[in-house]
């Protein structure tokens, strides 16, 4: 099982990464950590869910955004998060479903896009795939998030 | 169709369990304050995920091989707040928290 704070870099815990650090076109990972039945159970608690809507063919399946907390490992594993940051905007999409009764081992690997001022705030966006270890894909995020300084 | 969904600090805090993260806005209700907010902050990707139900609710199993999601955090919700999320027949996601749109987006099928 790989919880995400065992690789991903906590607040507080290490320099944050300024606004002018983050390089357009900068690459992320890959990263390889393994989705459990663990994780997926807790995860469905956090979320008050309908376990019965995520049966397929009978079988038990994860909800597709068991990924999310997962979601930020590619970036902040290059650039490590400071106090505060702000989640703007995600688009995600999966391309096959995610077992809960398996161990699913997660392949990451992202890019930035690009960075802009708005407001007077500072924001990121960035790109992340998750693959099966055998390249399949599973699914694809864009995310946007600001950073207070 | 509609989902609410009351938020307490415990909640906030089971995300960040498994979320792993330490960023005190979630956290720590006087730095939320002092950045401006009315209390702690409920995690983007939380709102995403209950919204995310929705999906599973209205496109069944497909929502499982081919669901596509699409969120602007545009506000906050904090422990107390009743989290309010709708998804409409065109594929329209909203949330409303303390009476205002915390949320914005779609819940879709790509091809």
């Amino acid at each position: 099982m790989t919880r995400p704070s065992e690789i991903k870099p906590r607040e507080g815990s290490v320099t944050g990464t300024t606004y002018k650090q983050y390089k357009e076109g900068q690459s992320l990972g890959p990263i390889t950590f393994d989705i459990t039945p663990e994780i997926c159970d807790e995860y469905f608690d956090t979320l008050q869910a309908d376990r019965s809507l995520y049966v397929l063919d009978g079988r038990q399946a994860a909800s597709p955004t068991v990924l999310l907390p997962y979601m930020t490992v590619p970036i902040y594993q290059t650039y490590p998060p400071n106090q505060g940051i702000v989640m703007a905007e995600l688009d995600m999409q999966w391309s096959a479903p995610l077992w809960a009764d398996e161990l699913t081992t997660i392949v990451a690997t992202g890019k930035v896009l690009r960075k802009f001022e708005k407001r007077g705030r500072h924001f990121v966006q960035w790109e992340a795939i998750f693959c099966r270890s055998d390249g399949s894909e599973l699914a694809r995020l864009t995310n946007t998030f600001h950073i207070p300084e | 169709m509609k989902r609410d969904i009351p938020i307490t600090q415990n909640m906030i805090d089971g995300y960040g369990r498994i979320n792993g993260d330490n960023d005190i806005i979630h956290y720590d209700h006087d730095y939320a304050l002092k950045r401006g907010f009315r209390g702690t902050l409920l995690h983007g990707p939380h709102m995403t995920a209950f919204a995310a139900e929705l999906g599973a609710r209205y496109y069944g199993a497909e929502w499982l091989k081919r669901g596509h999601i699409h969120t602007k955090w545009v506000g906050p919700c904090c422990p107390g707040d009743v989290f309010s999320v709708t998804l409409d027949e065109s594929g329209t996601l909203e949330a409303l928290s303390g009476g205002k749109v915390v949320l914005a987006g779609s819940a879709t099928l790509n091809e």
